[in-house]
C-alpha cells in the first residue's frame, strides 16, 4: 500500500498537475462565487480541458475546481447574503449577519478556515474509511433515502424563525413546486397548463437565485436616502486577522468534528449532497449549542458548522464512486468521465488496477483544500473590495450575473421568466416575513422524497417496512426526536420571558 | 436571514409616520393565505385527473395532493391565526399603501425594469437588453451627473458586451444574440 501510495504522490507533485490545479481551484472559487453558477457547471466546463492531461493530472485538475467551488460560495453567501451556489444556503443564515454587523472579514476568514479544515476531515476519512463507508452508502433503498429525507425534512423546525406555520407554509410551498412538470416515474406532465413555460418545471438553481438573490437584491435599494448616499453594502473596516481566526475556528473543535462528519456522510450517499449536508450541519450545530438564540444573528459556530458541512462532502462524495464505481453527484458522474475519456473504468477494481491513480486522488483532495486556503486567504482583500462598491452598481450587475446563471443552466429562455417570477414570490413572501430556507429545502428535497416513497412502493407495497428496516427504522427515530427537541426549545423559549 | 428595512422616506412628514401598521399585516396576511388556499384547492382537484400507474400503488397525483392537502390546513390555520389576532390591532392609518408603495419606489423602479430586461433578452438579445438595463438601474439609483454617468457606461458596455463576449468565445456558451445575431 505504501509503495502504491508514495507512486500516486510522486505523479501528482510535477510542475504542470500543481500549476492546473491552482488555476482549478482560483476558477472553482470565482465560478461558485457568482450567484447562478454551480460547482457542476465549473466542473463541465473544465473537463474538455482536461483531455490533453495525462489521467491523474486531469482528474487532479477537476477535483481542485471541486475543492475551490464549495469554499468560492461562501463569498457571495457571506458579503451579499445570497448563496453563490446552493451549498451555500446556510452560510448566508451566520456570516451574511456577521459581515453586516461590520465583521466581513471576519466571516469570511472563519468560513475558508472552516472549508479547510472540512475538507481535511473528509480527505483523511477517504483515505482511511472509502471502502466499508462505500458499503454503508450503497446499502440504503428507497426505504432508507425516503427515511432519510424525512430526517431531513426535520431541519425546516430549525429554519422557521419566529412562526412555525409560515415556516411550514414555505417549506410545503417548496415541495409543491417541486412537483411542477414532468413526474418523477412517468414522465405524467403536472400543473403545466399546456404551457412551455412550466414544461420542464422548476429548475432548482432558479428557484434558489430567484428567491434569494432577486428578493435580496430588491432589499438592498429600498432605502432611497442611502442609495442617494452611494452607501456601501457594509460600511465597516474589512480588516482581518487569518490566525485570530483559525484559532476562534479551532475553538469549537465538536462543532467542525461534527459538522465534518456530516457532511462525509451526506456526500457519501448518492444523491444526497452540498446542498443538504450544508443546512445539516448546521442545524445540528444549532441543536447542541448551549446558546441556540444565537442561531441567525451571526454566531461564528453557525459559518463553521455550515462551511466545514459543505466541503467534506467534496470527499464524501468519493467514497462510493472509488469503491463502487457509483457517483454520489453530478460533479463526481463528470470526475467519472473524466476517468472514462483516459479509458480507466470506474468500479470496485479501481483501487486493485489503479492503486497509484486512487492515492494521487486522495492526496489531490488535500494538496486542493491546502491549495484553496492559500488562495482565498491571499485573495480575501480583493474579494472584500466588493463590499466597497455602491449598492446602486452592485445591484443591477449582480442581477445580470443571476439572469446569465438561470440561463447557461439549460439555455433556455424561459428559465429567465421563471426567475424573474420567482423573484417576485420571493420578495413578496420575505415582505411578509415568511422564511424563504425551508422553500429552498422543500424543493432540493421533494423530488428525492417523492421518486423513493413511490419506488419503495413500488417494490413492495407493505409500508411497515419502513419501520421494520433497521436504518430506516433508526432514521425515523433521529426525525422524531429531532422534531420533539425542536418543538421542546420553541416551548421553552416561550415560556421563558414569563418566568 | 435579511435585515428588515427601517426605511426613511424624503417625502413630507405627514407620510413619515404612516409605519407597518400590525392590522394591515394580518390582512395581508389573511388575504395571502385566502388566494393561496384557493389556489391549491383547484390544483388539488387537478390533480385528481392525473393518471394512476398499473405498476406502483402511487400514481402521479398521489404526492402532490399529499402536499397540497397539508399546504390548505396551513393556509387555514394562518387565517385563523391571524383572524383572531385581528380585532386587538390597531386601525392602520389612511394611504398605507401609498406611503409604503412611495418608500419602496426605488425597489418597484429595479423590479420593473428588471422584468422589461427579462422579456426584452429574447427579443434584443442579451448584450443590447443587459446594457440598456445596466444604464438604466444605475440612473435610476442616483448616477445623474456627467461623470457617474461616464462610469455608468463603461460598467454597463463591460458587463453587457463584455460578458456576452466571455460566454460566447471562451466558455463556449451562446447567450440570446437578438438583432446581433
Amino acid at each position: 500500500m505504501m509503495e502504491t501510495l508514495l507512486s500516486g504522490v510522486e505523479q501528482l507533485f510535477t510542475l504542470g498537475t500543481m500549476v492546473s490545479m491552482l488555476l482549478g481551484v482560483i476558477a472553482g472559487v470565482i465560478a461558485a462565487a457568482i450567484p447562478g453558477f454551480t460547482i457542476t457547471m465549473a466542473i463541465v466546463l473544465t473537463l474538455p480541458l482536461t483531455f490533453t492531461m495525462a489521467p491523474l493530472q486531469g482528474v487532479a485538475t477537476m477535483l481542485a475546481v471541486y475543492v475551490g467551488g464549495y469554499s468560492g460560495g461562501l463569498i457571495s453567501a457571506a458579503l451579499l447574503g445570497i448563496p453563490g451556489t446552493p451549498s451555500a444556503v446556510a452560510t448566508t443564515f451566520d456570516a451574511f449577519p456577521m459581515a453586516r454587523s461590520g465583521q466581513p472579514g471576519r466571516a469570511l476568514a472563519l468560513g475558508i478556515w472552516s472549508s479547510f479544515f472540512g475538507a481535511l476531515v473528509s480527505a483523511v476519512i477517504l483515505i482511511i474509511a472509502a471502502p466499508p463507508l462505500a458499503m454503508v452508502a450503497v446499502k440504503l433503498g428507497a426505504w432508507e433515502y425516503f427515511s432519510l429525507i424525512i430526517f431531513a425534512m426535520t431541519v425546516v423546525a430549525s429554519l422557521v424563525g419566529k412562526s412555525m406555520l409560515k415556516g411550514l407554509m414555505t417549506g410545503l410551498l417548496g415541495l409543491f413546486i417541486a412537483t411542477v412538470g414532468a413526474d418523477p416515474m412517468m414522465g405524467v406532465a403536472r400543473f403545466t397548463f399546456g404551457s412551455d413555460l412550466l414544461a420542464d418545471g422548476f429548475p432548482f438553481l432558479v428557484v434558489l437565485i430567484g428567491m434569494f438573490a432577486v428578493s435580496q437584491l430588491l432589499q438592498e435599494v429600498e432605502d432611497a436616502e442611502q442609495i442617494k448616499q452611494g452607501k456601501r453594502l457594509i460600511n465597516a473596516d474589512v480588516s482581518f486577522n487569518p490566525l485570530t481566526a483559525m484559532r476562534e475556528t479551532l475553538a469549537y473543535p465538536v462543532n467542525l468534528l461534527r459538522s465534518s462528519l456530516v457532511g462525509v456522510f451526506i456526500g457519501a450517499v448518492p444523491g444526497a449532497g452540498g446542498s443538504i449536508a450544508n443546512l445539516l450541519a448546521y442545524d445540528q450545530a444549532r441543536r447542541a449549542s448551549p446558546t441556540p438564540e444565537r442561531f441567525g444573528t451571526g454566531t461564528p459556530e453557525g459559518v463553521i458548522a455550515s462551511e466545514s458541512g459543505n466541503s467534506a462532502t467534496s470527499g464524501g462524495g468519493l467514497i462510493p464512486m472509488i469503491a463502487l464505481g457509483i457517483p454520489g453527484s453530478a460533479v463526481d458522474a463528470v470526475l467519472m468521465a473524466s476517468l472514462m475519456v483516459h479509458g480507466i473504468g470506474v468500479g470496485p477494481r479501481l483501487i486493485l488496477d489503479h492503486g497509484d491513480l486512487v492515492y494521487g486522488m486522495f492526496t489531490a483532495m488535500l494538496v486542493a483544500a491546502a491549495m484553496v486556503l492559500v488562495v482565498c486567504l491571499f485573495s480575501m482583500r480583493f474579494f472584500l473590495r466588493v463590499t466597497d462598491i455602491p449598492r446602486s452598481i452592485i445591484v443591477p450587475v449582480v442581477l445580470v450575473c443571476c439572469v446569465i446563471g438561470a440561463f447557461a443552466l439549460n439555455n433556455r429562455v424561459t428559465d429567465i421568466y421563471l426567475l424573474l417570477g420567482v423573484g417576485v414570490i420571493g420578495y413578496v413572501l420575505s415582505k411578509l416575513e415568511y422564511p424563504l430556507a425551508p422553500l429552498v429545502l422543500g424543493v432540493i428535497l421533494g423530488p428525492i422524497a417523492e421518486t423513493n416513497l413511490r419506488r419503495a412502493l413500488m417494490t413492495d407495497e407493505d409500508w411497515t417496512l419502513f419501520f421494520t428496516r433497521p436504518i430506516s427504522l433508526i432514521l425515523l427515530v433521529l426525525a422524531v426526536v429531532s422534531v420533539a427537541l425542536a418543538i421542546r426549545h420553541r416551548l421553552r423559549q416561550r415560556h421563558a420571558p414569563a418566568t | 436571514m435579511s435585515q428588515a428595512n427601517t426605511t426613511h422616506s424624503p417625502r413630507p412628514a405627514g407620510r413619515e409616520g404612516a409605519g407597518k401598521s400590525d392590522r394591515a399585516n394580518a390582512r395581508a396576511h389573511i388575504v395571502l393565505n385566502a388566494a393561496l388556499a384557493m389556489l391549491f384547492v383547484g390544483l388539488f382537484a387537478q390533480s385528481a385527473s392525473l393518471p394512476s400507474s398499473m405498476w406502483e400503488p402511487l400514481g402521479a397525483g398521489s404526492f402532490p395532493r399529499l402536499v397540497l392537502g397539508a399546504l390548505i390546513v396551513i393556509n387555514l390555520a394562518i387565517i385563523v391565526q391571524e383572524a383572531k389576532r385581528y380585532p386587538r390591532l390597531a386601525a392602520p392609518p389612511r394611504g398605507l399603501v401609498r406611503d409604503w408603495l412611495w418608500r419602496h419606489r426605488l425597489a418597484m423602479g429595479v423590479l420593473a425594469l428588471f422584468a422589461l430586461f427579462s422579456l426584452a433578452v429574447p427579443m434584443l438579445g442579451f448584450p443590447l437588453s443587459a446594457l440598456a438595463f445596466l444604464l438604466l438601474v444605475q440612473i435610476l439609483l442616483g448616477a445623474r451627473r456627467p461623470r457617474s454617468l461616464i462610469i455608468a457606461l463603461v460598467i454597463a458596455g463591460v458587463f453587457s458586451f463584455g460578458l456576452d463576449w466571455l460566454f460566447r468565445d471562451v466558455f463556449v456558451i451562446s447567450l440570446p444574440r437578438g438583432p446581433l445575431g
